[in-house]
């Protein structure tokens, strides 16, 4: 077996290591398009397991978590109780050349909103499918349930009431202004619109790629009444690693307790030839129809 | 804008009301000559009924003049202020109490105010010329970051120079502070930020060191050691034109501002237009991509700027590029996972000056090879500097690792310079104990 490369770094995302940290025999995906790349000519055989670390696309435990994680809010469907990741604890991936790859693992998990004194860590368990490079990946994802159902929808009971108390049409044009501030009172606003993205953000994820929400850049609409709040709203996603800014129209609808509901539509990157007739973000209703 | 002071709750003047009282003065100062206002008080009178406003309504328009209503009587529950002169203030004060209106002396002397008014105003006008009052925890303009600047090398010009090292595409000076203690052509650390413009916290942050270096120079023994015999040159604003750019139109705007004719989208990635590696799979070479290299390696002017610098000065043995966002501490190589000769060597220096920067919040940094570590990157500065001789070359990812990403609330401006600076140090202390 080829020696192992040296071990991940330190510290942070990948969490307390090496003990725990187990990276079994890869079979590996050749001719990863995009960043992951292996240096030129180093092909190795399809169909074995081999451990071609070397070759080892930095961070599919990464990808993979992130995704799970972005489909668990989602399903989750509350905004009061969204998790980040914290570290990976262990992974394993297995590699189909024709079908795509699949990746095991556990993770932790943090608060979206921290708070102060607060340090429940969860766990998580999932399994996800990357097809070849292309977007939408499967996902099986389990957690330790850290915050009791009825107090989570308490807890989404009052955001409601909040949100449904501020004054229409919203006086805001971005989400955070461009020094990060946001208003307290907009900050359930914030982190709604962080749960519609996070449907978009799990379809968008590859093997290569991943999101992060930059920016509410537009509210467009702002509709509440008993049952439901009605928000339709251009987020900016900033991808890695093309490092591009993706505005995507978003369109979800909300009642705590219900599953939610989310249609969305992604600009897709300028080429050349059509960046110049081209506007900024389709201000075209959302066409394509998602979970609706 | 600072708001005024004791513009808490309770009775006392609004900033407004203060404001007003100083435009009234100057405006009868100016009309009146120099006028004094010592012992004059104002009164808050709150009449409960119509009755009441009208026993205030006589006091007007009497001569000689008995008050001077700022805020005229006009219906019950809105509070009424009356300047009452020294002379008239015994007489005013009865005539209220005989007919039960309640008072409250909102301003006991307004002359001590109008003073006092005046002191502030010439007081801040002489701070503005110095650095001190440059808010270090606020995100900053380009005008106002090249004027402070301006001001930091002339409160400290025995240790502070400034540099212009070109121009930029758009024509704005691309400017480098330089940090020494004498010598000539000293070993030197190099120091950039801002070279992605919408990375708003590392302009902040270098902004926020360069202070730090100047202040604890004599004071903290590794920087003093460090200073003493190496030169620190400093690129706090990389890419002006972005920046500009991050301000006017588009704040999450990354690349510079260059054109060329006959391509319809406009900037290039100054990050991928470094001649190490140019042209590989980390870089794009569609023009209206992020990463967009650029035509040839070092076609941009922001770049050659620093190229022409680095290769003129011929002594710099440390290079330091701080980026955001991801939390992370890199060295090269960005475009190939080939390590590099002195990888142990550096592994090591990251490991040490990530531990000190998780010493001072508690934040979490991963470090390793670029390519490793975050993605294959090509035609970077960090590969450029190590192939071009300067073996500690180091790349930061400041906070956060994407809950604000480049939205990083100017709360955090200062927590985050804190760690970076002991990390940067780190860097700079070995660099000096291992010259080459």
């Amino acid at each position: 077996m080829p020696p192992r490369r040296q071990p991940p770094p330190a510290s942070g995302p990948w969490g307390p290591r090496p003990a725990v940290l187990l990276l079994a025999p890869l079979l590996l995906l050749l001719a990863l398009q995009g960043v992951a790349a292996a240096p030129v000519g180093a092909e190795g055989p399809e169909d074995s397991p081999g451990l071609q670390d070397a070759e080892f696309p930095s961070g599919l435990l990464q990808q993979a978590a992130r995704a799970a994680l972005h489909f668990f809010n989602f399903r989750a469907g509350s905004p009061s109780a969204l998790r980040v990741l914290a570290a990976v604890l262990e992974g394993r991936a297995t590699v189909n050349p024709k079908k795509g790859c699949q990746v095991d693992l556990v993770f932790t998990t943090d608060h979206y909103n921290p708070e102060v004194g607060e340090e429940h860590l969860g766990k998580c368990s999932a399994r996800v499918f990357f097809r070849n490079q292309k977007p939408k990946p499967a996902i099986n994802v389990t957690c330790t349930r850290l915050i009791e159902k009825n107090k989570r929808q308490e807890e989404d009971y009052l955001l409601y009431k909040h949100m449904k108390q501020l004054k229409t049409p919203l006086d805001v044009t971005s989400i955070p202004d461009s020094h990060g501030h946001i208003d307290p009172s907009l900050r359930p606003i914030w982190d709604l619109a962080f749960l519609g993205s996070s449907y978009v953000m799990w379809e968008k994820t590859t093997q290569s790629l991943h999101y992060y929400m930059a920016q509410i850049s537009s509210v467009n609409q702002w509709k509440t009444n008993d049952d439901t709040i009605d928000f339709d709203y251009t987020v900016l996603l900033h991808e890695f690693s093309t490092q591009e800014i993706i505005p995507c129209r978003i369109h979800l609808v909300w009642y705590p307790g219900k599953p939610l509901k989310v249609k969305y539509h992604c600009q897709e990157l300028q080429t050349p030839e059509e960046a110049s007739g081209t506007e900024e973000g389709s201000a075209v209703a959302p066409t394509e129809l998602n979970n609706f | 804008m600072q708001g005024a002071p004791g513009g808490g709750p309770g009775p006392g003047p609004s900033p407004v009301d203060r404001w007003m009282l100083v435009v009234f003065s100057f405006i009868m100062a100016t009309a009146l000559g120099q006028m004094n206002f010592t012992g004059d008080q104002v009164l808050r009178v709150l009449a409960k009924n119509e009755k009441q406003l009208s026993v205030l309504r006589d006091l007007d328009g009497l001569k000689p003049q008995k008050v001077d209503f700022w805020r005229s009587p006009a219906k019950p529950s809105l509070p009424v202020d009356m300047r009452v002169p020294f002379s008239e203030l015994k007489d005013i004060k009865s005539y209220l109490e005989s007919h039960g209106l309640a008072y409250s002396i909102m301003i006991k002397d307004i002359q001590v105010l109008l003073d006092k008014e005046r002191e502030a105003m010439a007081k801040s006008r002489r701070l503005e010329r110095s650095t001190s009052s440059f808010s270090y925890s606020s995100y900053h303009t380009l005008e106002e970051i090249y004027n402070w600047m301006d001001n930091f090398v002339t409160e400290y010009s025995d240790i502070v120079s400034k540099i212009q090292i070109g121009h930029s595409f758009e024509n704005r000076s691309i400017l480098v502070l330089k940090f020494s203690t004498g010598g000539s052509q000293r070993r030197a650390i190099w120091i950039d930020t801002g070279i992605h413009s919408r990375e708003w916290i590392t302009h902040a942050t270098g902004i926020w060191m360069a202070k730090k270096i100047v202040s604890d120079y004599g004071k903290d023994r590794t920087l003093t050691n460090i200073l003493n015999a190496m030169d620190i040159f400093m690129e706090i604003v990389t890419n002006p034109d972005g920046f500009a750019f991050t301000h006017s139109m588009n704040r999450l705007w990354r690349k510079n501002k260059s054109t060329r004719p006959g391509m319809f989208c406009i900037g290039v990635d100054l990050n991928r237009n470094w001649k190490s590696g140019f042209g590989g799979n980390g870089s794009n070479n569609n023009p209206c991509s992020e990463t967009y290299r650029g035509p040839s390696p070092q076609s941009e002017p922001e770049v050659a700027a620093i190229v022409n610098f680095i290769t003129t000065h011929g002594n710099v043995k440390a290079l330091i590029s701080i980026h955001s966002y991801s939390q992370m501490l890199m060295y090269p190589y960005g475009h190939s996972l080939e390590p590099v000769p002195n990888q142990e060597e550096l592994y090591q220096l990251a490991k040490d000056a990530v531990k000190a920067l998780y010493e001072v919040h508690g934040i979490e940094y991963i470090f390793g090879s670029i390519s490793a570590t975050l993605y294959v990157a090509s035609g970077i500065t960090v590969d450029w500097a190590y192939d071009s001789g300067i073996k500690y070359a180091f790349t930061f990812e400041l906070r956060d690792t994407g809950r604000y990403g480049f939205l990083l609330p100017a709360s955090q401006i200062v927590p985050t310079a804190q760690e970076t600076w002991l990390a940067l140090r780190t860097i700079m202390e070995h660099t000096l104990q291992h010259p080459y």
